[in-house]
């Protein structure tokens, strides 16, 4: 808590760097105006607010202890994250700054400036989201003081607490939604504090280890990937560190290998080793997993690098498929960005970040890698990095992006070159930031706030670029991801392999066999129509860009990703399967309906605490009253009336639209 | 060019008066949407005035999408030794032996001297091409204009956006416009004839997953699995032992919203309820097939779901038809030699029994089947595959096929050879709108609309190919 007023001698006054600070005309001249007028100081015919538009303002963010406020850091939403309104804003001011605002007196609103002028010549007003100050407490300099969001924690202090509904959506963000002691924990924690817990929680058995343990990684299965499921959704399903399994598997989706496109022994070794890579830097710096995806050898089989060589002087030429996808698909994309991730046009026409020749010159760089000692009878080498053979490797000159690497460069510092390039391209913040905001956020951010996720992944506060935790800490604290959207195409379609996870989460799902035996959700028309680690290609399930064709969605010029996935087979197959999981389990891996008993003889008490877990309370009036009308006609004498009340009432609510697109 | 549209729309002799209206109402509406308008938002714009004349007869499309772009230099290979030996040269390892090779004894529309084979695994194939109900299109692919090797390295002529990129050229392909396109080609054929079927519905049909191809600015996919409309299972009795969460299951997902998501959702859930329930009941009624297909072999499946929904087509209703189905697994950069060859297999067995349902059914010359890809692949090889190419062969298949022969120009079979853009990617001497606006023109598509569907196909002088002789 701020206590104290800085009040001292004004230092130069620092323009303001982004023109989102300017306050609009019409607020700043009636805002200085009634000020002018109050205290007598006004310049005769001088209309203060010409002057003051004049000049630039000052940013003066010590002068009422916006940068002392530990929420300071306007790129995250404040532990209370609710931002202030105006009214609270200044009576706090009052409260706290009396000799300067003394209070009470009454707001005056003018547009979206809302002011208080008082008896010491001092105004302060909050305009838009500004809180600006003038009188002598400024040297009658008109300053921005911060941000309504520099103030909430001040402002709205330790009697601000987060809801039941705002962590259940919070929850469905960072995790896979949760039950409700997740729902109390982030409530007892706040949103940072829970989220710094999270990270730091410990990590459970790895999937080669379990693999191993349960007797998977056995000549056996050489050419299947048996285990490989269950070792997935065990930990998508159960384990504690439920934030690094979220971005793990959003990674997934960013960083594709497939099962079905894995034609190697001990492919399912392979595919273990690649997951627990992602979930290993998952929290780590994108520098390290953009080179262990690399060498993997998931990654070596699935895009070729394994064994790709250089060229023969015959005809044959290095494989170009890494090099392409990596720059597409894994860090750069096609077109060059701004670090609000719009593109860079030229005649509007979007440029293009390379070319074919830069594609064919990075091949070569990425030529002399190959397993570490391929054995038939133990997958040791799907655990580690490819080496490098330098008699495979292509020795001549290479250049990509405009560089330029001597021919007879050493191949291991190549490979690490090109990765720093790729790692430090000006592209690779917003290109990857705009991805994890549509894995857990929504589908159409804001240009401003892929901004903010870019600047995150350009430094931490060490200034250390790649940080993966500063990067989430900015894509799920940002106010865009904490404040509702209320516009109607914002937030996003939960994936299905993601609401399949939530309803094992939230219900406390559990493996009686701990072998979580739980399969391959692929199927469309009977299943999910999507199930980790099962894309049909390295485009994954479905494109960051994709419109859905002829719908409002694409007049509207909307991204919707999930909706690739989505048609009237999956729509329809899905209700189905989640009419038998949510009542007869996944196979053996059954739910655990025994805190929702209690509440079985109150149909609306049930709807509610359903509709909190799953929907963060998203389904409206008119959605419960049809669900409790139809539960409430259920009888509830015995246990099975009362289990098919609560198996009635969480399908319901799976299947609803409210509940389907996460706002 | 797509900006004189009113231009090449003059009214021609014989037109009937109906239709002159129709088409100066069209007009009007294209002229007040302006030369800047995108040319895709036309049909839109011109709403239900977009409708071709009136159909009395049945045709169908159907587009069989090979995912990941397919090996053209082993799928349609030179047979006659002089060129065989040129390929086995580049391709070395990957090159298939000619003793192998299944030789394609017709050779109109090659150039003297050349013969060409299909690979070994296309023996189906191959007897639908001797019995004249196949042909072969060499050097396909996605152009803006024509292009030649020196307009292509000096970048004088305009290029299609993101060659290479598979995403990016699957999309040009099924829309000629890259990702983010929002109608396709074939959903534009439908939206012509939108009014000719009772249940437009039925008019762009999808077996695959969803493909920008099949959607129109009207004309929406139509998503159905192999073994037909996906059945809600709520529609009929009770759930959880009630009929009013039955009940309740229908109202919550079928109602509106002002949430675009939502919306959008709804708008699908309804459509599958209504349309399984008709489609359902059309299949049941339907004479059950006796042409097999291989029910390990998802393109098979896919292509007998069609054959079955083409048998079914009175009872839906239906006099044109677009259809879509797919086979995944074709970007092998690596296991070339072990794994083109299964998949080459699944595609000639998945036609050729699709071939033999259609004239089970006697509507051969009424079905038109062709192969599209993302793009070809290099002949040079990388040791182990191929990468990505360009231009391709593909097939097209039906009874009013001229089949036999082969359309198009062959490339010739070199590295840094006259049709080489580097190491083997040949430069499309065909393009996909010339393709698509002759199938068009099969389906009934006048040729004033052309444009409406293929907007660059006024740079092509030769509009279509003598694919139907």
């Amino acid at each position: 808590m701020v206590a104290t007023a800085h009040i001292e001698e004004p230092q130069s006054a620092t323009p303001l760097a982004r023109g989102a600070q300017q306050a609009p005309l019409g607020a700043w001249g009636a805002f200085a105006a009634a000020s002018a007028w109050l205290t007598g100081c006004g310049g005769g015919g001088d209309p203060v607010a010409e002057r003051l538009l004049a000049q630039p303002q000052a940013e003066r963010r010590d002068l009422m202890g916006a940068l002392a406020n530990p929420s300071g850091n306007s790129r995250e939403a404040p532990l209370a994250w609710r931002l202030p309104t105006p009214d609270e804003l200044l009576n706090w001011a009052e409260r706290t700054f009396p000799s300067a605002f003394p209070g009470p007196v009454p707001s005056v609103v003018s547009g979206d400036l809302t002011y208080r002028v008082y008896s010491t010549g001092n105004a302060v007003g909050v305009s838009g989201s500004q809180v600006l100050v003038l009188g002598p407490i400024s040297k009658n300099q008109l300053v921005v003081v911060g941000t309504l969001a520099d103030f909430a924690n001040a402002v709205l202090g330790e009697n601000q607490v987060v809801t039941p509904t705002e962590a259940a959506r919070f929850l469905a963000q960072a995790a896979f939604g949760g039950s409700a002691a997740d729902v109390a924990a982030v409530q007892a924690q706040g949103f940072s504090g829970w989220l710094t817990n999270q990270m730091a929680e410990r990590r459970g058995q790895s999937h080669w280890d379990w693999m191993v343990a349960n007797g998977y990684a056995v000549a056996a299965n050489i050419n299947n990937v048996q285990g490989v499921e269950n070792t997935l959704w065990r930990k998508l399903m159960s384990s504690s560190d439920m934030v690094r399994q979220r971005v793990t598997l959003a990674l997934s989706e960013i960083f594709v290998i497939s099962l079905d496109g894995l034609p190697v022994q001990w492919r399912g070794m392979v595919a273990a080793n690649f997951m627990d890579i992602l979930e290993t830097h998952a929290l780590g710096n994108f520098r390290q997993l953009l080179e262990e995806v690399t060498l993997s050898p998931g990654m070596g089989v699935y895009l070729n690098m394994r064994g790709n060589q250089k060229a023969d002087g015959k005809g044959r030429e290095p494989d170009e498929n890494y090099a392409r996808e990596v720059m597409q698909l894994f860090t750069i994309g096609l077109v060059q960005l701004n670090p609000d991730g719009t593109p860079k046009t030229a005649g509007g026409v979007p440029l293009e970040t390379y070319t074919n020749d830069d594609i064919r010159g990075l091949a070569r760089v990425f030529t002399g890698w190959d397993f570490d000692r391929f054995s038939a009878s133990v997958p040791d080498h799907a655990g580690r990095p490819m080496v490098f053979t330098a008699s495979r490797h292509s020795p001549e000159e290479k250049k990509f992006l405009g560089m330029t690497l001597p021919a007879g460069t050493d191949g291991v510092g190549e490979l690490k070159t090109a990765l720093d390039a790729l790692f430090n391209h000006p592209n690779t913040g917003p290109f990857i930031g705009q991805q994890l905001i549509q894995r857990l956020v929504c589908s159409n951010p804001s240009p401003a706030y892929v901004a903010r996720v870019a600047a995150a992944f350009a430094r931490n506060e060490q200034g250390v670029r790649g940080d993966m935790q500063a990067v989430l800490r900015a894509v799920l604290l940002d106010t865009e991801a904490r404040t509702p959207s209320t516009k109607p195409g914002g937030g996003k379609l939960r994936e299905p392999m993601v609401r399949f996870i939530q309803w094992a989460r939230t219900f406390g799902a559990y493996s009686p066999t701990e072998l979580w035996n739980v399969g391959n959700q692929s199927s469309a028309s009977t299943r999910l129509g999507q199930s980790p680690l099962r894309s049909p290609s390295v485009f994954n399930f479905f494109r960051p860009g994709y419109i859905p064709p002829g719908t409002s969605l694409g007049t509207a010029g909307l991204a919707a990703p999930e909706f690739q996935i989505t048609n009237e087979s999956t729509v329809v197959g899905y209700a189905n399967w989640m009419q038998t999981v949510v009542s007869s389990g996944a196979g053996e891996v059954k739910a655990d309906y025994a805190s929702l008993l209690l509440l079985v003889g109150d149909a609306g008490a049930l709807f509610d605490q359903v509709n909190l877990l799953l929907a963060a309370g998203q389904l409206g009036a008119a959605s419960r009253a049809t669900i409790v009308s139809a539960v409430g006609s259920m009888a509830s004498a015995t246990d099975t009336n009362r289990l098919n009340r609560i198996y009635a009432t969480v399908w319901l609510v799976l299947c609803a639209p409210e509940y389907l697109v996460q706002k | 060019m797509r900006t004189e549209i009113s231009a090449s729309r003059h009214v021609t002799q014989g037109v009937a008066n109906l239709q002159r209206r129709e088409f100066l109402r069209r007009g009007a509406v294209l002229s007040a949407a302006g030369a800047a308008a995108p040319w895709a938002l036309s049909l839109s714009a011109m709403g239900e005035a977009a409708a071709a004349g009136p159909v009395n007869d049945y045709k169908a499309l159907v587009c069989v999408f090979l995912y990941g772009a397919n090996d053209n230099g082993n799928t349609v290979v030179p047979y006659d030794a002089t060129n065989h030996a040129a390929y086995t040269t580049i391709r070395a390892a990957l090159a298939t032996p000619r003793d192998q090779l299944l030789a394609l004894n017709a050779t109109t529309g090659l150039p003297s001297g050349t013969q060409m084979a299909l690979a070994p695994q296309m023996s189906g194939m191959r007897a639908v091409f001797d019995a004249g109900r196949l042909g072969v299109l060499l050097n396909v692919g996605t152009l803006t204009t024509p292009t030649t090797l020196a307009q292509y390295n000096a970048k004088s002529v305009p290029l299609p956006p993101k060659l290479f990129s598979h995403n990016d050229q699957q999309s040009i392909w099924q829309s000629s416009l890259a990702e983010g396109a929002t109608s396709g080609w074939g959903g534009r054929l439908g939206d012509l004839f939108l009014n000719q079927n009772s249940t437009s519905t039925f008019t762009c049909m999808n077996v695959s997953g969803n493909a920008v191809y099949v959607s129109g600015q009207q004309a929406v996919q139509y998503q159905v699995s192999s073994s037909g409309a996906v059945k809600l299972r709520a529609t009929s009795g009770s759930t959880f032992g009630s009929t009013a969460i039955s009940q309740a299951l229908q109202n919550l997902t079928q109602a509106t919203s002002s949430h675009l998501f939502e919306a959008e959702h709804t708008r699908i859930m309804k459509r599958a309820v209504e349309a399984e329930a008709q489609l359902s009941s059309a299949l049941a009624a339907a004479p059950t097939l006796i042409t097999g297909f291989n029910a390990a072999n998802s393109l098979a499946t896919q292509l007998q779901m069609v054959a079955r929904t083409i048998s079914a087509r009175t009872a839906l209703g239906a006099k044109r038809q677009v259809f879509f189905v797919s086979i995944g697994g074709f970007d092998l950069h690596d296991n070339l030699v072990t794994q083109h060859p299964g998949l080459l297999t699944s595609v000639s067995e998945a036609l050729t029994s699709f071939d033999a349902a259609l004239m089970e059914l006697g509507v051969a010359k009424q079905v038109t089947t062709f192969t599209a890809s993302d793009f070809g692949r290099t002949l040079s090889s990388n040791g182990d595959g191929s990468d990505h190419g360009w231009g391709s062969h593909h097939f097209v298949m039906g009874g009013a096929v001229a089949g036999g022969r082969f359309y198009g120009k062959l490339p010739a079979m070199a590295v840094n050879g006259p049709d080489d853009v580097g190491q083997g990617r040949f430069l499309p001497t065909t393009s996909v709108d010339q393709l698509g606006a002759t199938l068009a023109t099969w389906f009934g598509v006048p040729a004033s609309d052309m444009p409406l569907v293929f907007p660059n196909i006024g740079n092509f002088n030769q509009g279509t190919l003598p694919i139907f002789g």
